[in-house]
């Protein structure tokens, strides 16, 4: 059955790229609607329907706005996360590229329920062309009227700002976000304070993904039980999956909340490519634990995902075929996180550094006996020790790759053996002994 | 100012003006300098910080930090190869090697005419495409060893 399509309903209709075109297909309806609503009732709406937070941690957006303190009168402000850098993850850089009124749409309305006068779009550096149909929208919203002194007559005023990163994965964690924003490296910030409380430029912050504030809009307009009921039990709405890797069909899927992982993969993404079986799944981006083939009736919200010891994190399903060394994949996971740990923390600092050490040389053929206990000593010396989770999300495919394959990484060991991320390998001619290596 | 130049500067004062903080300004900045002039020489940094009123230390530690930032000029073409999990498992090994052999440089430097440098990235947010390489704006998937020897083939006629 064909799903009905909300958020990706204007890709491939590059009209509606413009203010125009966008209202025509019913655009900036749910912010006249919302206009129309006390501020209160709008965050209720987005409680009750179950919106969670597409960034990766999947907390209910409603209860995060509900944390911000009374008005001061001071400023508060909306930071968008744009920096998508997750691996696997691509459907941020869509949205921006293909239906920027929505996500402005979005913006304006948790502004409006917030009381925020100012919001700061952070986008990835790389998204050049993201960036330019942002900036060109931004200036067609201002033009109607949808931004700035009066949005869309009333008495609200709201200015929308467009801040490019510059390259830094670690950007993306929303208090490295929020010192970029502020000039600086970014270097996640100690928690507490929340940034509800004090964020940017030390005032009352919310941060939301751009998923998340696209959802904003049909949640409003076709009301919470609506979109509550699109999905499944807390998890309201329609979710884009971003399905890469080793199958028939990758691409972007928009899809119910309830969805299985098989569904995803075998039926949406038309199972393994020709002569292959699929052997795991890594279901949420690089740092969720890996599932095997027979883990995948798995329904694709965040809290069933969590009960299976995965994550949904950012919906980045990546397939995994029989032709693939998990020793190598293993391998390249931990080459990222050792790249992108910003240094501050020794244990991931440190840990990262030497993780993808220890890996590199078993993937060399040079592993040793005891190296797998070894990186797991190493795992839990860095777990829940460090600022930010960047450490935990470097830990978890670890885990999870030793637990669900360490026969295969034993016998990589063992055989001395030298593979390629995808087919050949290569024995040692004479399987070397622990001792013998170094 | 020899790298901000009148106009750079009005653009400048509009920049900054979006933000209660001057320093908020720096990244936005900096890209523009980089955009005009190739790259951001300790001289351009210093310029940034006397306009912005904040220490050059501080626009120097942001320059080291973000990996689009780059003090010595790139090549005319930049090669931006992504090697990150996705990618990864299309075979983006090979379109890496490729660059390599065909501009006969390493990953991180530049031919010696100037036209191409090369860079191996994490995830391009274009997983669904992968082998992914970007080139300036442009992202190009699908990418084997034959396609990424003739898309440098193709530029280097532009
Ligand atoms: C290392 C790290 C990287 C992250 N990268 C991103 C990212 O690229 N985009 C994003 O929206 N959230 C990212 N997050 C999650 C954010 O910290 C934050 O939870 C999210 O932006 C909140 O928005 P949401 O509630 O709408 O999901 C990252 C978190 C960590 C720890
Ligand atoms: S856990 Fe790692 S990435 Fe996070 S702040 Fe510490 S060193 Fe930086
Ligand atoms: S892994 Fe290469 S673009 Fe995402």
């Amino acid at each position: 059955m064909e799903t009905p399509r909300y958020l990706t309903r204007n890709f491939g209709n590059p009209g509606a790229l413009a203010h125009e075109g966008y209202v025509k297909s019913g655009g900036y309806q749910a912010l006249k609607k919302a206009l129309g609503m006390k501020p209160a009732d709008i965050i209720e709406e987005v409680k009750k329907g179950n919106l969670r937070g597409r960034g990766g941690a999947g907390f209910a957006a409603g209860v995060k706005w509900g944390f911000l303190p009374k008005d001061d009168g001071g400023p508060r402000y909306l930071a968008v996360n744009a920096d998508e850098g997750e691996p696997g993850t691509f459907k941020d850089r869509a949205l921006l590229e293909q239906d920027p009124h929505q996500l402005i749409e979005g913006i304006a309305i948790t502004c409006f329920a917030n009381g925020v006068h100012a919001a700061y779009v952070y986008v990835r550096g790389e998204f050049h062309k993201g960036r330019r149909t942002l900036e060109e929208a931004l200036r067609q919203a201002y033009q109607a009227g949808v931004l700035g002194k009066k949005v869309m007559g009333s008495d609200f005023s709201l200015d929308v700002h467009l801040h490019p990163g510059a390259g830094a994965y670690i950007c993306g964690e929303e208090t490295a976000l929020l010192e970029s924003l502020e000039g600086k490296k970014g270097f996640p910030r100690l928690k507490p304070p929340f940034p509800a409380v004090k964020g940017l430029f030390g005032r009352p912050t919310i941060i939301n993904n751009v998923e998340t504030l696209s959802c904003v809009p049909h949640l409003i307009s076709m009301g919470a039980e609506a979109w509550a009921a699109l999905g499944c039990e807390k998890n309201g709405g329609t979710k884009l999956y971003c399905l890469s890797g080793q199958v028939r069909k990758p691409g972007l899927y928009e899809l119910p909340h309830s969805t299985t992982l098989r569904q995803l993969v075998f039926e949406h993404g038309g199972g393994p490519r020709p002569g292959r079986s699929i052997k795991a799944v890594i279901p949420g981006g690089s740092s969720s634990p890996v599932l095997t083939e027979k883990e995948m009736d798995v329904r694709m919200d965040f809290d069933s995902l969590g009960k299976a010891g995965s994550m949904l994190g950012s919906a980045a399903t990546m397939a995994i075929d029989d032709s693939t060394s998990m020793v190598r994949l293993l391998q390249n996971v931990s080459r990222f996180y050792a790249h992108e740990s910003c240094g501050q923390c020794t244990p991931c600092r440190e840990g990262t550094h030497w993780m993808h050490k220890i890996i590199d040389r078993i993937a060399e053929g040079r592993g040793q006996a005891d190296d797998l206990d070894r990186l797991l000593d190493i795992c839990d010396n860095m777990a829940g020790k460090t600022i930010c989770v960047l450490a935990d999300a470097a830990v978890f495919p670890v885990q999870s790759f030793l637990r669900k394959f360490r026969a295969e990484f034993e016998e990589y060991i063992r055989k001395g053996r030298k593979m390629s991320l995808v087919g050949w390998t290569e024995e040692m001619p004479e399987a070397p002994t622990a001792a013998g290596i170094h | 100012m020899s790298y901000v130049s009148p106009e750079m500067r009005a653009k400048f004062d509009e920049i900054t003006g979006r933000y209660p903080r001057r320093q908020a300004a720096v990244i936005p900045l900096l890209h523009l300098v980089q955009e005009a002039h190739g790259s951001l020489p300790a001289e351009a940094q210093r310029e940034v910080a006397e306009y912005l009123g904040i220490p050059a230390v501080k626009v120097q530690e942001v320059v080291s930090f973000y990996s689009m930032f780059t003090e010595k000029p790139r090549g005319r073409h930049h090669l931006m190869v992504c090697r990150t999990l996705s990618c990864a498992l299309g075979g983006c090994q090979e379109v890496s090697a490729t660059v390599e052999r065909v501009l006969g440089i390493r990953h991180g430097q530049v031919t010696a005419d100037g036209m191409f440098s090369v860079e191996e990235v994490e995830c391009l947010a274009a997983c669904d495409m992968g082998p992914v390489m970007q080139v300036g704006d442009t992202l190009h998937g699908h990418l084997d060893a034959g396609k990424t020897e003739a898309l440098i083939e193709e530029l280097k006629k532009r």
